[in-house]
């Protein structure tokens, strides 16, 4: 089965309209260069310097697992823990055509342009499923690497079953002289009492348009820890995640962005509580330098349990532009929302107190950076906590 | 030679305000120079003058080590050990007292272990909590007193280390400015106070009196005596 053959003929009628949709959010982009036909399938191969820049080390995941994409063709993977699953979405609606019920219904393909790009001309996603019981340590690793440019839209799915604890890594780039749409979709689930930490990180270049599309669906007591990184320029940058907590249910959501260049970047996330004791955070940081625009929305609503937003931005320069978009909803009296947002520039005073120790204005500057992203990383085992803390190190440096 | 530094003419504004006016003075070898006046006397701009602090507008002349240092940054002369105690510390979201200690003492080469200025502190329990955030008075000077420590200076300029603690604190922090003048090289330290609180635990060698933007007379030990007996008017006149 392809994947557009999970369309149902209705669903394919609405995503031709909504090829015309502009999304909510982000500046709006001509996809109909992206429809065309695909040249002759060229061999690509992923640059391995590039591939470790965003954190993939394909010999170490065979442990675990790996999903490799080069473009939209060049797909290989391999499972390396007994019940933890990892293939292609291709592969695995052929194995199980059942799985073709997990597509499209988290992310509507009629949302937008984007979903109905990546409805009618996507190939290639991963799918990772972990079963019942299984705890892992170190996570499968999932790299969705672009080389030629064009369209890369790739359907991931990961399912996590009851009370498991699942571990994924994921990083997509580009080479850096390449120009391209990725609009990838991740649909997530996760059975009651399951455990998800998913780290993501996107290093594009400058030409690259950047639409991925992602819905969550956490079942009774699972809990979703997710930390979302962007280290480099992009052309344009837009995501929204959205979460559905059922009772019982926790997010801790964290994304930290590095607006380089002349990057407009419009990233987010929202949690729909669906029980009483569902319990959602949603944290930002977002340094903005150069000319870069950046847009930092959180959102959480619903009629139960409780809620945390929180924005932070920091500006590097006159030509950067951040602003924060917290949003709580509530229906009722049942649920409690808070939020915090703020922007502002690195303080002068702190600088000096830092030189006067012995510190350049540099390392002053970047040890404040580093401070200003260092958000707490909940237990996500070592090799992940290690990665983030580097790439927080990283980003700091970045920024200065 | 045994001028550690030498400050010469020197004034200070800032924004355009007068703060200090033609302040002469010379700290040597083996010397604990207390500078006593006031409050709003101007001791902590004539400190911030004579380290290079940014904003500060300076005209006269700051020889440190033989080395006339005017013109350079506040970080040039803190790595040459020329190191101010701030009377107050600012909050560094993120960044813990023990990571900061560490990082100052890596970025000094002092050699100085984060471990043992807690435990000469008495910070330890600090270490974790962010910088800044939080802390009581005799905390954050002894986090301060900590951090100065880790920097290794050879000479510290030492802003109100005994204002707002109590005797427990201010012993700890005496026994840290002490180990200060262990340290250094030359034996030195210039610690500003308006309390003098603290010269019962680090007694002076010498002590100046600052008034109004204007330092002097300057005379030996009991000095400090007399004036904490009399106020700093009666000197002065």
């Amino acid at each position: 089965m392809r994947l557009l053959d999970t369309l149902s003929p209705t669903q394919l009628e609405r995503v031709k309209a909504a090829l015309a949709k502009p999304a909510l959010y982000g500046p709006d982009v001509d996809v109909r260069d992206y429809l065309l036909a695909e040249g002759p399938a060229q061999e690509v191969e992923a640059d391995e310097d590039r591939v470790r820049e965003v954190g993939i080390d394909l010999e170490r995941a065979k442990r675990t697992g790996y999903y490799m994409q080069v473009d939209s063709e060049r797909i290989r993977y391999i499972s390396g823990l007994p019940g933890v699953e990892v293939m292609s979405i291709e592969d695995a609606l052929e194995r199980e055509p059942e799985v073709s019920r997990l597509i499209w219904r988290l992310v509507d393909p009629a949302t937008d342009k984007y979903t109905a790009v990546a409805a009618l001309r996507g190939r290639g996603g991963y799918f990772v499923r972990v079963r019942r019981g299984i705890r892992m340590e170190e996570p499968v690793q999932t790299c969705l690497f672009m080389v030629r440019g064009g369209l890369q839209a790739p359907h991931n799915i990961i399912y996590v079953e009851e009370g498991a604890r699942a571990r994924v890594l994921t990083g997509c780039t580009i080479m850096p002289e390449s120009f391209g749409l990725h609009a990838g979709i991740t649909e997530i689930y996760l059975e009651r009492g399951a455990r998800l930490d998913y780290v993501m990180i996107h290093a594009w270049s400058r030409g690259t348009h950047v639409r991925p599309r992602t819905g969550v669906l956490a079942g009774e007591e699972a809990e979703v820890v997710t930390y979302y990184i962007n280290l480099s320029t992009v052309r344009t940058l837009q995501t929204y995640p959205r979460y559905i907590l059922r009772d019982g249910a926790r997010l801790h959501s964290v994304s930290l962005i590095l607006g380089r260049g002349s990057s407009i970047i419009d990233v987010g996330a929202k949690a729909a509580l669906g029980g009483r004791r569902a319990a959602a955070e949603i944290l930002s940081r977002v340094v903005a330098r150069d000319s870069s625009r950046v847009v930092a929305r959180a959102r959480v609503e619903g009629a139960f349990g409780r809620g945390h937003v929180e924005c932070k931005g920091l500006v590097l320069s006159d030509a950067a532009r951040v602003e924060a978009v917290p949003g709580l909803g509530a229906v009722g009296r049942g649920v409690t929302l808070t939020h915090e947002a703020s922007i502002g520039k690195l303080s002068e005073e702190a600088i000096a107190y830092l030189m006067s120790k012995g510190f350049t204005r540099e390392e002053a500057e970047s040890i404040l950076v580093r401070g200003f992203m260092n958000v707490e990383i909940l237990d996500l085992g070592p090799q992940l906590t290690a990665y983030v803390k580097n790439l927080m190190r990283l980003l700091a440096r970045a920024a200065i | 030679m045994t001028e550690v530094l030498t400050v010469e003419d020197l004034t200070a504004r800032v924004d355009e305000e007068l703060i200090v006016h033609r302040v002469n003075f010379l700290v040597s070898k083996e010397e604990t120079l207390y500078i006593v006046g006031p409050n709003g006397a101007g001791k902590s701009t004539l400190l911030k003058a004579v380290v290079g602090y940014p904003g500060i507008i300076v005209e006269g002349r700051v020889i440190f080590m033989g080395e006339d240092v005017t013109g350079s940054p506040i970080d040039e002369r803190a790595r040459k050990g020329l190191i101010l105690s701030h009377q107050f510390i600012p909050r560094i979201d993120g960044v813990t007292v023990g990571e900061l200690i560490e990082m100052v003492a890596r970025v000094s080469g002092s050699g100085v272990s984060t471990e043992e200025v807690a435990e000469l502190l008495e910070i330890r329990h600090l270490l974790g909590r962010e910088f800044g955030k939080g802390l009581s008075g005799g905390e954050m000077k002894r986090v301060e007193v900590a951090v100065t420590l880790a920097a290794g200076p050879k000479l510290a300029l030492i802003d109100e280390p005994d204002s707002g603690v109590d005797v427990e604190s201010a012993l700890v922090i005496a026994e840290g400015i002490r180990e200060m003048i262990r340290r250094s090289p030359v034996g030195s330290v210039v610690v500003v106070t308006h309390t003098g609180f603290i010269s019962k635990y680090v007694p002076p060698t010498r002590v100046c009196i600052m008034m109004s933007g204007v330092l002097g007379p300057c005379s030996g030990p009991e000095l400090l005596d007399k004036v904490l007996a009399e106020g700093f008017r009666i000197e002065v006149a």
